[in-house]
């Protein structure tokens, strides 16, 4: 397998503090109400305590992007060398197939630039040897960084419950789950 | 609720209701023996209507200038697909007008028909991506080309000689009835799928807008058509006005993957 950089989501470690999305729009300056970096809560049917547990999700930079599939103009290409799914914003005519085909929701519509725009895995920071931003915020190390062409870890899963399941687009990310909290009773005396 | 995404109504219906007129004039023309009706006038208000739809399509680009970059990525993109499939109708439509004597060419005829369903096809396969699990299969080129069967045989009745009448209404009375039928099952359909595709049953069901779709493009017009036998003035104006309000529901209705991020 080629080089593959994806993110590794360890939603056992997640406090949900947002750091991460803030750390994104703090560095990109996205318009209002348009979200890179996002993190969901679990609904209490995955998992029971309301609140508690998260996944912080971005773009995929999956292995077969369907972005890049439907875009009628090119604008997306896939960086061999590594696998990152990259957006030229430049190129983007603004027809919204990027945003609905994507089953991640990660393509967002740029009001202002009336554009699509989407996580670019901070790029230019991976180029220079740096982590990207959402990685480098993480106060708990729940995000990293990882390459799956090498990455092994028999306690990782690709789909858990509330993460779409979507096998021919390949998702570039792993995670830890959480785990259901142990609930300590005081023995009655 | 997402977006009504209303140059994509119009460009849709608009673009589907002119392939169904040239197919079904086509149809006039040579299934049945008789008087063709008004060939002429009809390709060029089909062409017409195409092109207004083509017009409405560029509305929906965040930059319409660029719009003429759409066919770049005919390898994979449904979307440039589509583009050069309308295109080529708009060209198969415009030249069958102008070479129309007494009838269309039969090879043109056929060709614009043939490319016509292909666009279609085109264009379902657009609307059909991962992100919306309810319509990432044949759907949407079943519903539109529904579309084009009812509305299209509804305007081409315009153009109708009376001796063609009775085929025109037999054409729709079927189209109409298949229409309803599938619009009828398809929620459950989606019930028994995944989470999200039950949600968009929920969503379906429990709007007005999908029932509004169901009384006055379908129930109405087929109701009529069978108490009347022929196609009155007014039934083609109700289906146009029953497939918008049916295409809002299709755009507004039908929940993405994204919404259920974190449920199961
Ligand atoms: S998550 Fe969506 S936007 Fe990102 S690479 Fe995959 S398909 Fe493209
Ligand atoms: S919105 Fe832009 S990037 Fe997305 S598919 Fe359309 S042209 Fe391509
Ligand atoms: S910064 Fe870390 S702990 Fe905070 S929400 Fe993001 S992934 Fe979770």
């Amino acid at each position: 397998m080629n080089k593959q950089l994806g993110f590794f989501i360890d939603a056992k470690r997640c406090i949900g503090c947002f750091t991460c999305a803030m750390a994104c729009k703090n560095l990109y300056h996205q318009e209002l109400g348009v979200i890179w970096r996002y993190v969901y809560d679990l609904k209490t049917e995955v998992y029971p305590h309301r609140e508690r547990a998260f996944y912080s999700l971005a773009c995929n930079h999956c292995e077969n992007p369907t972005c890049s599939n439907v875009c009628p103009v090119k604008a997306y290409y896939k960086r061999a060398k590594d696998g990152i799914v990259v957006h030229e914003q430049d190129k983007c005519i603004g027809c919204g197939n990027c945003i609905r085909s994507c089953p991640y929701g990660a393509p967002r519509h740029n009001p202002v630039l009336r554009k699509a725009e989407k996580c670019s895995f901070c790029w230019e920071r991976i180029d220079s040897g740096l982590k990207p931003a959402c990685v480098l915020s993480c106060p708990v190390d729940a995000l990293e960084l990882i390459d799956l062409s090498t990455y092994e870890n028999p306690n990782v899963v690709q789909y858990p419950q509330g993460f779409p399941r979507y096998t021919k687009l390949n998702p570039s990310v792993r995670f830890r789950v959480a785990e259901t909290p142990t609930i300590i009773r005081r023995k009655r005396l | 609720m997402n977006s009504m995404e209303l140059p994509l109504v119009a460009f849709t219906i608009l673009s589907q209701a002119a392939i169904g007129m040239v197919i079904i004039s086509s149809v006039r023309q040579y299934a049945v023996e008789g008087p063709t009706g008004n060939i002429r006038a009809e390709w060029i208000v089909a062409a017409l209507i195409l092109m207004c739809g083509i017009a409405a399509s560029f509305l929906h680009l965040g930059h319409p200038l660029g719009a003429v970059n759409v066919i770049k990525h005919i390898g994979t993109a449904w979307l440039s697909r589509e583009a050069v499939g309308v295109s080529l109708v708009l060209m198969l439509m415009i030249i069958g007008f102008a070479t129309i004597d007494q009838k269309v060419k039969p090879a043109l005829a056929a060709g614009t028909a043939l490319m016509g369903v292909l666009a279609i096809f085109f264009t379902g396969m657009t609307y059909a991506p991962p992100g919306y699990p309810a319509l990432n299969n044949i759907l949407p080129f079943v519903f539109f080309l529904l579309t084009a069967a009812t509305l299209g045989t509804a305007i081409s009745s315009y153009f109708s000689p009376k001796e063609k009448m009775p085929l025109l209404t037999l054409i729709l009375g079927a189209g109409l009835l298949v229409a309803l039928t599938v619009y009828l099952i398809v929620p459950f359909i989606w019930f028994s799928a995944g989470t999200v595709m039950q949600q968009t049953a929920v969503e379906y069901l429990s709007s007005p807008l999908y029932w509004l779709r169901i009384v006055i493009g379908l129930a109405i017009p087929l109701g009529t058509l069978i108490m009347t036998r022929t196609i009155p003035v007014w039934v083609p104006v109700l289906i146009l006005t029953g497939e918008i309000i049916g295409r809002i529901a299709f755009f507004s209705l039908t929940l993405h993957a994204s919404t259920n991020i974190g449920g199961i």
